[in-house]
């Protein structure tokens, strides 16, 4: 990667580096004292961050997705709504990394309310974050604001099957095995995790932070063998095309 | 260490190992991805903390004390909620900012909103999300969102 490319990509950290060097050149005394206020959230951040690293991978490893999301269908009530806030509290990832297997759960018949409270609880609720707000801005803080949050998750939810009825989301049309040509991967929904890369390295790999297929004519031994690769993604961003 | 991360690192530990045990391949492919995502977030995790620095030696206290503090919360609360509609940082670079501006005086107020408004509403994503949902529940979702923040701002200000 050129040096340009890493500037871009890092645009926060390399302004504040500047501020910092010239910090250190005009007013080293008040350079000395913010790496010294730093320093105390910096021990904290490093603290607390194996933790979620490592709450992140669990989660991922165990909380059986495929059962959670096959076992939706049209369940209503409030076993399907404890199910959506279970699915969003143990996920990984940004809010737009839900859209995806929302939009499985909805094809599978899931409420519009439910897949409200999926993605509310996806952005909000994570448990590696709760640990993460806990640590920094107290548990009391933390315990109360998850109760608001969650009450206000299932008022919302009401409130949006009111507005929004199922004939308003565009659908798409279903795909057909024996037309695959290849491999589609959504970049926006990317994370660059590099699952794909270190599970099959012969047909993925990560450029700038995006996974990139590398291209083939499938045969059928092929796409079997990329099945797994499309359920194992993350944030549902390969599929078939 | 404080007993709180003290307990965390035995809970997290004592699960890593029960991982382990049963399934030490899958564990690690976990891993492999969870490290993935890490790696893309240093950079902003790194520039954030070293920004709270600057922040804490050039704002006095007493300047973040009067625009984020008590004394008008609600202007305040809308603009944070709003700042947090625009911004696109994980939640896990932003806690320590807003917890270094708590700790120095800010109401707690404003911080719950933008919390809750910059994981909740994403104006930047908002053309993705209408893509997949349609028009009507991107927007109305978003406009929810950003009341309740509102609303759980304002909530918790009163119990705390």
């Amino acid at each position: 990667m050129n040096i340009i490319e890493t500037i871009k990509k890092n645009k926060l950290l390399t302004a504040v580096s500047l501020a910092y060097v010239f910090l250190f050149i005009a007013m080293p005394d008040k350079a000395y004292l913010s790496v010294k206020n730093s320093m105390y959230y910096i021990i904290e951040m490093l603290q607390i961050m194996p933790v979620v690293f490592i709450l992140t991978s669990i989660i991922e490893a165990w909380v059986p997705k495929e059962v959670i999301v096959n076992g939706f269908g049209e369940k209503a009530g409030i076993k399907g709504g404890v199910f959506s806030l279970l699915l969003g509290s143990f996920s990984a990832g940004p809010i737009y990394a839900a859209f995806p297997i929302c939009k499985i759960l909805l094809k599978k018949g899931a409420s519009i309310a439910n897949v409200v409270i999926i993605l509310s609880a996806w952005a909000v609720i994570k448990v590696p974050m709760l640990a993460n707000e806990a640590k920094f801005l107290g548990i009391q803080f933390m315990g109360i604001r998850w109760v608001f949050t969650v009450i206000a998750i299932i008022i919302m939810a009401y409130l949006m099957t009111i507005f929004v009825k199922k004939e308003d989301i565009p659908v798409q049309k279903g795909q057909n095995l024996d037309k695959v040509t290849g491999i589609d991967i959504k970049v926006q929904y990317c994370i660059g995790c590099g699952l794909c890369e270190k599970l099959l390295p012969q047909y993925f790999e990560v450029v700038g932070k995006k996974a990139k297929w590398k291209g083939s004519i499938l045969n059928d031994a092929q796409i079997d063998e990329l099945k797994p690769i499309i359920d194992a993604c993350p944030v549902k961003a390969i599929d078939f095309k | 260490m404080d007993i709180f991360t003290v307990s965390l690192w035995g809970i997290t530990g004592a699960a890593l190992i029960v991982s382990l045990v049963k399934d030490k391949q899958k564990t690690f492919n976990s891993m492999k991805m969870a490290k993935g995502m890490m790696k893309n977030m240093v950079g902003q995790i790194v520039g954030i903390l070293l920004l709270i620095g600057l922040i804490l030696t050039f704002i006095p206290p007493e300047v973040i004390k009067d625009v984020l503090g008590a004394s008008n919360p609600f202007i305040s609360t809308i603009v944070s909620a709003l700042a947090g509609s625009i911004t696109l940082i994980p939640a896990f670079v932003a806690f320590p900012l807003v917890g270094s501006l708590v700790d120095v005086g800010a109401s707690i107020v404003p911080a719950v909103a933008f919390l809750t408004t910059l994981t909740m509403v994403g104006l930047v994503t908002f053309p993705l999300e209408r893509q997949e949902f349609g028009l009507k529940f991107a927007a109305a979702r978003n406009i929810f969102s950003f009341v309740f923040a509102v609303v759980i701002a304002l909530a918790m200000g009163v119990i705390i």
